[in-house]
């Protein structure tokens, strides 16, 4: 018989057992919310092989501790306090912070509950190898559980709690080492309290708890040099009351509690939304907000108020009357803030001379502008949610106090972002010589009142700046590329053949087979960009030209006639989801990268490589499993019917668009490929046009080809435009009509989370000034009413003198669009499902799932969609696709503007190349943007965009975008340049001086040099 | 309520009137049972009591319970049903097993008649509790008083008042603090609006209304706190139910002896420190008559019981009130 014994709780324990809350959702209710707590004596203290706690348990803690530590010679362990994880991350996540290390359950949750990403970064924390850390709920243990008594705090109690449990650990420590018969008495470890708390420290000394502050513990570390500059410049003065910062004129106005914010919020009277800083003024600054149709203005530093970019802000409106339109003239802030002093920029003198620097910078000519270009202008009252990360800068050398590369003395130096939108950061380091020219990350820790700039603290170093390795870091973490190795268990989802796996034979045993079409003997080629680039990007992009070797074929296309007339066309992807099944570490990792990102020299997978590379890669004579779209088409090229179904395909030939295109133009070559290739171009070229008649766009971006040499030198060669060949648009309108066919399926069969892809109006306001700008300047109408309109009058913008004209101005209108976006199906009215630049009212992406996560889950819905297997519970949920949306989306973002600043980048180390081969660079320009000092230029040729700046002052005529400026030569009459202007340029790259932080100066060089001006 | 033959209320009647009155349990007319109250028993309430009275110390059982408890909901005003200030709500429900004998549209009634009654009275603006309200004009706190009897062995009024004015007195109204945003025109700082713009326009104007303050929604400054109490506690009525016979009357009937009068007076007062006490309610209930001369000196006679009653009830509340006071987490 087994013995049952019932432990029921008397009634009187619920003050112990039962912890009551009450809860506001966020409809504004008042839930009150009961929950039990269940005391036990056997949770473990983690101590390994400690005699007093249940042996079974997993424990981490090294049974002496950490011996270290110079004021610990007996070993020790620390339990901080929630400060130190809310301030001081990055030093306990150092690999240099060896010291076990005892978690909390309380801290735990007041972490969680202060600050959600740190929260994540601890819970990481707990599960690596690296670290030895434990976490002792202690609310649930016996011993350690509180209750809270009347009128405390409840961070008084959530303090007492941790010394609690300090304490506890320090008496448990001694049953844990027993003293041992005829042995002297074991010096014991120490369970330390780390906190940055006074009042705690105060109370844990009465209570004979061992505790230290944070910047005293670092300091007795063995490896204190390195760890002292990860401390963050908060906490420590902060909450100790020793050092005086009263005195200080404040220079911001307080922010508002948050609960006031959002209660303005709340009744419309404070705006939120996203701070933007503006690039080309560091004082000024716009927050887009739902109020208004125009961003709201923030002017000058105090209506700033410390936000930095891309925080969430609440913004005060003023009157209208105090409206104003935002500047017209470049204000840079290293130019303006060059003689500020890192170590005491409060002084008085200084001060004074920053302000009237910054006032004269603002005080323009604002209130005689139009009435029409004023916007809402506000001033940041409060910050919502911070969004600060670890940026990538450079140390101000002129701020260092001494160039001594020995001295290890603490310095306070300026840290320049290599982002224009963020503001310097002040730090203090000891290795501020030993910085100076290298790109280090630094995080912003707190920005106070009285400190004109945010301080920081410096997390680690990149690498010298300009050499390969730390710019393409630096590119990577400025645009938060997750760029990790794959890690085991993800590898360990690819198929065990690895690189051997091959199709199966054709038989009904093998799993590969079931359900799939046989297309082996199908006339199936590929058509792909020359051999060593890495990807094209259909619409827009950049050509990167990498190593040959590394391709990745991921569609291919077949057509034929059928008997009745009719023409079968097929398209066939790369079947991605046969290898990644949902909610595997492969997955989940994919999921969280959501795309490929492609920088000039490297690739960052979204998959192994050896699913790009290889087993989805759709090589010609080797068996692949696809997915295929096959229709059949009239000669007009009208759908009759569509299907679609998984396949093994064998591709006959692979191609380069320039190949292809002599095939198809060769008339002696007339085998079954070559007329299957001029069958498809035909029915492309009707796709084509009906595409267009719709009103779709033709949109242009800079388009630029870099050469790089060879994988290893990879300096690059030169920099040209891409060449266009018919075949690409070949490939181009049957993956369209791909994307088109299957969003129509998937979202017939999911109406609520078929994963879509729309691209939204954009609104009229949006080409205001471009349509101003071409009216003043060119007579020009653009008609923006539709998306045909706006094609066909793109299509007339043109001057007949200038050819490359017609491909400004579409740049310049696909700046005014909205960009497009993933999302599910039955998250948005079905009325804005369309994507404007295809004019299609539906579209998705199908064609790339290797390095789309979309396209994975689009091949999944299909493959429901057609009975080939179920659908993952997780796609059936509206939710859990939104969120995955929204990763994607950012991410897809990111990483456009990741190769894009790669791009940059190298465009840079070409115009150096050439700058020492030629005696100077000069090209031809157009002025894309007048201000009062200085123009916007675009550099087609090179796909760049720079500014040329004016220090003498010029005749600005703000309402017709021109400038008027003296001529070089004296007597001659003065010149006047306006937007749309051809310009020649003469292009440096110019190195900071004091950050090293490289950059393209463009100077004018006709019609007047503006080298005199 | 329980069914009882001709000669039984003829028996009931005659012994009360004898000389010295008479009762089966050996009461005097004005005795009451032994009343049992326990606050705080349904901990998800704001506030709680059971009130049993005639309960058998030996086991336990028979005798009348009512268990009340008060649920405090958020409330916009002016949107559906919310007023500004709050309000009060109160029903009663009776398990069927109180009164096994009546069928199920006679339990709808008498519940109907008991809520009408307790809601009548409780929910009367003279005696709301001023702590109702969270931001005056928008949000307010709903009190839901509700009342179920579990079983009924006569005197089912009183205990449903004594019940409720318990609960009323347990409960707790957690603390909210308004938040509101304000127009700060007078202390901004702005370098460029100093030198631009004429200051003057904006100060002094009468017609400039954004400097009045503005609340716009409200914070739970301590999540862990029950709360403070519901102001003017004291206030909330109790109710007397006298029993009455041709000449004389008697308190706190059982089944037997509620089935065999004709007639009952339910008063209702509340009582405010030393100074007169307030009827905030009366009703007769009954098939019997009564005239203006005997319900004016039932009323000086139900008066002083009913002080009685107050006393020991609010005596009774005042240590049960102490010691629940318990630490919460």
């Amino acid at each position: 018989m087994p013995e049952i014994t019932i432990l029921k709780r008397p009634r009187e324990e619920a003050v112990i057992t039962q912890r009551m809350f009450f809860k506001k959702t966020a409809r504004g209710k008042v839930m009150k919310v009961l929950r039990e707590r269940y005391l036990r004596d056997d949770i473990s203290c983690g101590v390994n092989a400690c005699r007093a706690c249940n042996a079974a348990a997993q424990t981490v803690l090294p049974r002496s501790g950490d011996t270290t530590h110079k004021l610990f010679p007996t070993g020790h362990y620390i339990l901080p306090d929630t400060n130190v994880f809310l301030a001081q991350m990055d030093l306990i996540e150092s690999n240099h912070f060896t010291t076990p290390i005892i978690v909390l359950q309380t801290v735990m949750e007041e972490v969680r509950h202060r600050s959600l990403p740190l929260y994540s970064r601890l819970k990481a924390l707990t599960t690596t190898d690296e670290q030895k850390v434990w976490v002792f709920y202690n609310e649930f243990r016996s011993e350690t559980a509180i209750v809270r008594e009347e009128d405390e705090t409840p961070n008084d109690r959530n303090d007492r709690g941790i010394r609690k449990a300090a304490q506890w650990y320090n008496a448990h420590l001694t049953l844990a080492h027993p003293p041992i018969r005829g042995q002297p008495n074991l010096a014991l470890p120490k369970v330390v309290l780390l906190t940055d708390d006074f009042a705690n420290r105060q109370k844990a000394d009465n209570e004979s708890i061992p505790c230290i502050s944070v910047r005293n513990y670092v300091e007795g570390m063995k490896n204190s040099d390195q760890l002292l500059d990860l401390l963050s410049a908060t906490g420590s003065d902060e909450l100790e009351p020793t050092r005086a910062v009263a005195g200080r004129t404040a220079l911001y106005t307080d922010y508002l509690p948050m609960s006031t914010l959002l209660a303005g919020v709340k009744a419309g009277q404070l705006h939120q939304g996203h701070f933007n800083a503006n690039k080309y003024n560091y004082l000024e600054g716009t927050v887009p907000v739902s109020a208004f149709t125009k961003p709201v203005l923030l002017v000058g530093r105090e209506n700033m108020n410390r936000a930095v970019q891309g925080d969430v802000v609440a913004v005060e409106v003023f009157d209208e009357s105090e409206w104003k339109a935002p500047t017209d003239e470049v204000i840079d802030q290293d130019a303006t803030l060059k003689n500020d002093d890192a170590e005491d920029s409060e002084e008085e003198g200084d001060d004074l001379m920053v302000h009237e620097h910054e006032s004269k910078a603002l005080r323009t000519e604002r209130t005689k502008k139009p009435p029409t270009e004023k916007q809402p202008t506000g001033r940041v009252v409060g910050i919502i949610k911070r969004n600060w990360r670890a940026y990538v800068c450079h140390i101000d050398s002129t701020s260092l106090t001494s160039n001594n590369s020995t001295s290890l003395g603490l310095q306070t130096v300026f840290a320049t972002p290599v982002s224009r939108l963020l503001p310097r950061i002040r730090l203090r380091t000891r290795q501020a010589p030993s910085l100076v020219g290298h790109k280090i990350l630094v995080t912003i820790d707190r920005w106070d009142i009285t400190s004109r700039y945010p301080e920081g603290h410096f997390v680690r170093a990149l690498g010298k700046a300009e050499s390969k390795e730390a710019e393409q870091e630096s590119l990577l973490l400025e645009f938060e590329v997750p760029y990790r190795p794959f890690g085991k268990a993800i590898l360990d989802c690819l198929p065990p053949e690895g690189e051997q796996w091959v199709v199966p034979p054709k038989s009904p045993a093998n799993p590969e087979w079931r359900d799939r079409v046989d297309l082996r003997d199908l006339i199936i080629c590929s058509i792909d960009p020359p051999g060593n680039i890495f990807k094209t990007s259909y619409k827009s992009g950049t050509l990167i030209l990498g190593p040959p070797g590394c391709q990745d074929i991921d569609d291919a296309l077949h057509a034929r006639r059928l008997t009745n007339g009719n023409i079968e066309a097929g398209v066939h992807i790369a079947d991605v989801s046969h290898f990644v099944h949902p909610d595997t570490a492969m997955d989940n990792e994919a999921a969280a990268r959501g795309t490929t990102v492609y920088l000039v020299d490297k690739r960052i997978d979204m998959l192994p490589a050896l699913l790009g590379t290889n087993l989805c890669s759709l090589r010609p004579h080797v068996e692949r499993l696809a997915f295929s779209v096959i229709w059949e088409l009239t000669q007009d090229a009208e759908i009759v019917n569509v299907r679609f179904t998984k396949s093994v395909i064998a591709s006959k030939a692979a191609f380069e668009y320039g190949e292809a295109q002599l095939r198809k133009d060769d008339p002696k070559l007339n085998d079954e490929l070559t007329q299957s290739i001029r069958l498809l171009n035909s029915l492309a070229q009707k796709l084509k046009a009906k595409r267009m008649a719709a009103g779709a766009l033709n949109l242009a971006s800079p388009e630029v080809k870099i050469h790089l040499d060879s994988s290893e030198s990879s300096d690059p060669v030169d920099v040209e435009q891409k060449a266009l060949h018919e075949t690409n648009s070949l490939v181009e309108e049957f993956m369209l009509l791909a994307n088109t066919s299957v969003a129509r399926q998937i979202q017939e069969s999911f109406p609520q989370t078929a994963v879509l892809r729309r691209h939204l109006p954009p609104p009229h306001t949006n080409f205001d000034k471009l349509q101003d700008i071409l009216q003043k300047r060119k007579g020009l109408k653009l008609d923006v009413s539709s998306s045909g309109a706006l094609a066909d009058s793109l299509d007339e913008c043109v001057d007949p003198k200038e050819p490359a004209f017609n491909t400004l101005v579409r740049i310049m209108a696909t700046r005014c669009m909205l960009s497009a976006e993933y999302f599910s199906s039955g998250s948005v009215s079905r009325d804005t499902f369309g994507h404007y630049g295809l004019a299609s009212p539906i579209y998705t992406h199908f064609t790339s799932p290797i390095r789309r996560y979309a396209d994975v889950l689009v091949h999944r819905q299909l493959a429901a969609a057609i009975g080939y297997s179920p659908l993952h519970p997780t796609l059936h949920a509206k939710m859990h696709v939104e969120r995955i949306m929204d990763v994607v989306n950012r991410r897809h973002r990111m990483a456009q503007m990741a190769s894009r600043a790669s791009v940059e980048f190298y465009v840079g180390l070409a115009l150096k190349g050439r700058n020492e081969r030629e005696t100077e660079v000069v090209e031809d320009a157009f002025v894309i943007r007048t201000f009062r000092n200085g123009l916007g230029v675009f550099v087609s040729k090179l796909g760049l965009e720079g500014l040329v700046m004016f220090k003498r002052d010029t005749q600005f005529d703000a309402e017709n975008y021109t400038i008027t400026v003296p001529s070089s030569g004296t007597g001659q009459p003065d010149v006047a340049i306006s937007v749309f202007d051809k310009v020649t340029v003469r292009i440096e790259v110019e190195k900071d001086k004091n950050t090293q932080r490289g950059r393209v100066k463009m100077t004018l060089v006709s019609p007047v040099d503006s080298r005199a001006l | 309520m329980s069914s009882i033959s001709k000669s039984e209320k003829a028996y009931i009647q005659s012994s009360l009137l004898s000389d010295p009155p008479l009762r089966a349990d050996g009461r005097g007319l004005t005795d009451f049972r032994t009343i049992a109250l326990e606050s705080g028993v349904a901990p998800l309430a704001n506030g709680s009591a059971r009130v049993s009275i005639g309960r058998n110390a030996y086991d336990g059982g028979g005798g009348t319970e009512v268990v009340a408890a008060a649920k405090l909901e958020v409330e916009t005003v002016g949107d559906g049903e919310g007023v500004d200030g709050g309000r009060v709500v109160c029903s009663v429900s009776c398990s069927p097993t109180a009164y096994p004998l009546l069928p199920s549209n006679a339990l709808d009634d008498l519940q109907h008649d008991m809520t009408s009654l307790l809601h009548a009275t409780l929910s009367h603006p003279t005696i709301r509790p001023q702590n109702l309200c969270i931001l005056p004009g928008k949000k307010s706190w709903l009190l839901n008083l509700d009342v179920i009897i579990f079983s009924d062995a006569g005197n089912v009024f009183d205990a449903i008042f004594m019940a409720a004015r318990a609960a009323l007195w347990d409960t707790k109204v957690p603390r909210t603090r308004s938040v509101q945003y304000r127009t700060q025109k007078s202390d901004r700082k702005d370098a460029t609006r100093a030198m631009d713009v004429d200051e003057a326009t904006h100060v002094g104007s009468a017609l400039d209304t954004r400097e009045t303050v503005q609340v716009s929604d409200f914070e739970l400054p301590d999540y862990w706190d029950e709360g403070e109490p519901l102001d003017g506690r004291q206030i909330w009525p109790v109710c007397l139910t006298l029993n009455l016979l041709p000449t004389s009357h008697f308190l706190d009937a059982t089944l037997q002896e509620e089935a065999s009068v004709p007639l009952k007076l339910l008063v209702l007062y509340s009582f405010q420190s030393d100074t007169t006490p307030l009827l905030r309610s009366m009703r007769l209930l009954g098939t019997g008559g009564s005239d203006l001369v005997q319900i004016k000196s039932l009323l000086k006679d139900s008066e002083k019981y009913a002080r009685i009653v107050w006393t020991a009830l609010e005596g009774k509340l005042k240590d049960e009130y102490h010691s629940l006071r318990k630490p919460s987490f």
